[in-house]
């Protein structure tokens, strides 16, 4: 790349650009090959040119220059730089981190390789907590229960070695401060020995994805949960554990020794509807009739009910499709325009964590009986049919 | 006093996922689902066969079906924002016969939908509260009225079997009736706070009822627009609402998977059925013919039931 850009300044006849890929646009909708859904959708090509035809133009091409400059001095020393440091070396030119973060996006994309084999990591978004332990190269140790408030994500490399001993199950929370109540709270003490949390609030960074596809490589035998609000972001957030994300297609691409960052193993725990009324009103008590319906049900908004749509053209959600059940819960949310945060389920008896605990453990007394080759059998199966 | 109702017959998982609507003519009973076909069962042989499948009608899946009472016309409504008009040929067999279209309509703009009993005329709701009225014989089906709301989410609505008059049941509780004569509001009635998920006309056009998230069933003269009777009963959300044939009967289908089925005269539920453990989405009689008063059910578990009266 920096060569076309050197001939550019050589060869006054040649224009000076940069031929970029980008999957920023890309959604998931309208995919041509439905047949094929799998692929991975091919990026939108463009070239960047150097004036360009405007002010905008050029201050991209500066962009991506400078960014090039400090990839190549990382690869050069051996060197891991976050998306932040590159921010903060030129807040004034790049302007927001959104930047940033696009650009070394597309130039991942561009290279065809991952972010990380250009030595630029996210700064880590997730916490995590439960019990495991990560033994570096140079002899430390990072525990998973070493801080009660859960710890950021580590980054595991090939030489670390990762001790998941104890844990029986792994557990994904959509929100930080669900995931805060259940570590705080009294049975974290026994559910935090055989488990382990993660948060990536909200839509999931590379870094948490990596991090969950190192542990299901690690125990591929133990169940893996999402717990997510009802709510077509909830879904979206769950689709990108489990099937990646389509602007960031690059990073799932098995490339040669780094697997690919799926998680077709994760199950569905909550929130779905049925979960909504299993608090059974009396139908002789004529009272209950006049009294507002559980807190924290709320109506869907325009955006809510667009996005739903939208994610109905997934082919994921599409008739005869992977995700069934995401279609049928979907429409439920579409017919009766409601949508509930994963906080209802503190309108259980004994609060959230109880039902959490309490469904971790139906699990695993479907689990523990079994031999490994049938818990791998369940991993296909359909999420409704464990509970 | 109490009736009996028994099974006649289930058909188990009839549809692939949720059944959203059922849609009874003399001779049939149509559904759909959250999946993209419509099924055709016949009901005047016993085990209620298949007769025919309308494919890949709507991709998203079809959140509303409705049948004309004295034609032979039906209406479909799917997620993707269509509505597809459709009529049954003397052979019996069911085509499309036009579609519901307006310059730039998106999904949403139509919601829920009802027919007249001769066919004629559509009746929908929207989420923006606006409600429609279109004209099914006119060429390219054109828009006829429209009503304008306080702008909560149109729910439902329903026409009165003589044509003159449109309900609505709306998100924030209100309920209003139009007189289509004249084009404009006829009664806003005192609704129900929580949402209005059913409206339905009785026979005579004399009666209105609403259900919804108030767990309640209101009567309403559509006369005067008062509220005259509150059907207490169910524990869950009412979902769908249909008078039998003679006005007699009032048969209501809950979120909590019950159906009950409540004495117009004496005000009271003379019967409770409970189909499954999911949402029951829809609830129907079959029009009254030689045989006993039948009614079906359909919802989460994806079966039909269709029951009957018990002799004696």
């Amino acid at each position: 790349m920096f060569e076309t850009i050197v001939d550019g300044f050589l060869d006054p006849s040649r224009q000076l650009f940069i031929n970029l890929k980008s999957r920023v646009n890309i959604s998931r909708r309208h995919n041509e090959h439905p047949a094929e859904s799998n692929l991975v959708p091919q990026p939108k090509t463009s070239n960047i040119t150097f004036p360009g035809s405007n002010a905008q133009e050029a201050w991209r091409f500066s962009v991506l220059v400078r960014i090039l400059e400090l990839v190549h001095g990382c690869l050069v020393d051996n060197v891991i730089m976050t998306k932040r440091d590159i921010y903060y070396r030129h807040p004034d030119l790049f302007v927001k981190q959104s930047v940033v973060d696009r650009y070394v996006d597309d130039l991942a994309c561009t290279f065809g390789v991952s972010r990380s084999l250009l030595n630029v990591a996210a700064t880590a978004k997730g916490l995590i907590a439960g019990n495991f332990s990560l033994r570096r190269q140079d002899g430390s140790v990072v525990y998973g229960l070493s801080e009660k408030d859960g710890i950021l994500v580590p980054q595991v490399r090939q030489e670390d070695s990762l001790d998941l001993t104890p844990v029986k199950w792994v557990l994904v929370i959509e929100k930080e401060a669900t995931f805060r109540s259940l570590i705080s709270s009294t049975r974290w003490a026994s559910l935090g020995a055989q488990g382990l949390v993660l948060t990536a609030k909200g839509y999931p960074d590379l870094a948490s994805r990596k991090f969950l596809r190192h542990v299901a490589d690690e125990i591929p035998h133990i169940p893996m949960f999402a717990f997510v609000d009802f709510d077509p972001d909830g879904i979206a957030i769950m689709s990108t554990y489990k099937h990646g994300s389509y602007r960031l297609a690059h990073e799932s691409v098995a490339h040669k020794d780094t697997p690919g960052l799926r998680l077709p193993e994760l199950r569905w725990l909550g929130v779905q509807s049925h979960h909504l009324n299993r608090v059974p009103v009396g139908e002789s008590v004529a009272a209950t009739a006049a009294l507002p319906d559980a807190q924290g049900l709320m109506r869907l908004t325009a955006r809510d009910r667009r996005k739903a749509q939208q994610m109905l053209e997934w082919n994921l959600c599409a008739e005869g499709g992977p995700e069934p059940e995401w279609r049928a819960e979907l429409q439920r949310m579409l017919m009766l325009n409601i949508k509930a945060e994963m906080q209802i389920l503190d309108e259980q008896a004994g609060g959230l964590v109880s039902w959490l605990g309490n469904e971790l453990d139906v699990m695993q007394g479907s689990g523990t009986g079994s031999t490994s080759t049938s818990a791998v059998a369940t991993i296909d199966s359909d999420d409704e049919m464990l509970f | 006093m109490s009736k009996q109702y028994l099974t006649l017959h289930t058909l188990t998982s009839a549809h692939p996922t949720d059944i959203f609507a059922l849609a009874p003519t003399p001779t049939s009973l149509l559904s759909a689902s959250g999946s993209s076909s419509i099924l055709i069962h016949s009901t005047t042989a016993p085990d209620f066969p298949l007769v025919q499948t309308l494919s890949n009608v709507h991709t998203l899946g079809i959140h509303h079906l409705v049948t004309a009472k004295d034609a032979r016309r039906a209406a479909s409504a799917g997620f993707e924002g269509k509505v597809k008009i459709w009529s049954e040929g003397e052979d019996g067999v069911w085509k499309q016969d036009g579609e519901i279209s307006d310059d730039g309509m998106k999904a949403g703009d139509v919601w829920a939908i009802a027919l007249s009993a001769d066919g004629s005329y559509l009746a929908s709701s929207s989420i923006n509260g606006k409600v429609h009225v279109w004209s099914l014989n006119e060429s390219g089906m054109p828009k006829i009225r429209e009503y304008e709301t306080k702008g909560s989410f149109g729910l439902s609505v329903a026409l009165s079997q003589d044509g003159r008059f449109t309900a609505s049941g709306h998100e924030n509780g209100s309920i209003y009736v139009f007189n289509n004569d004249t084009g404009r509001l006829a009664h806003s009635l005192a609704g129900l706070v929580h949402p209005v998920r059913s409206v339905a006309f009785s026979p005579a056009s004399k009666l209105l009822a609403a259900g919804g998230d108030a767990r309640v069933v209101a009567l309403y003269d559509v006369g005067s627009g008062e509220q005259v009777a509150n059907l207490t009963g169910h524990g869950g959300w009412v979902l769908s609402l249909d008078w039998s044939d003679t006005g007699e009967y009032l048969l209501s289908g809950s979120h909590d998977s019950k159906a009950k089925i409540w004495r117009i005269e004496t005000r009271t539920c003379v019967a409770t059925h409970s189909h499954g453990e999911k949402p029951l989405w829809a609830a129907k009689w079959l029009p009254k013919n030689t045989r006993s008063e039948m009614f079906a059910l359909g919802g989460g578990n994806s079966n039909i039931s269709v029951y009957r009266e018990a002799a004696g």
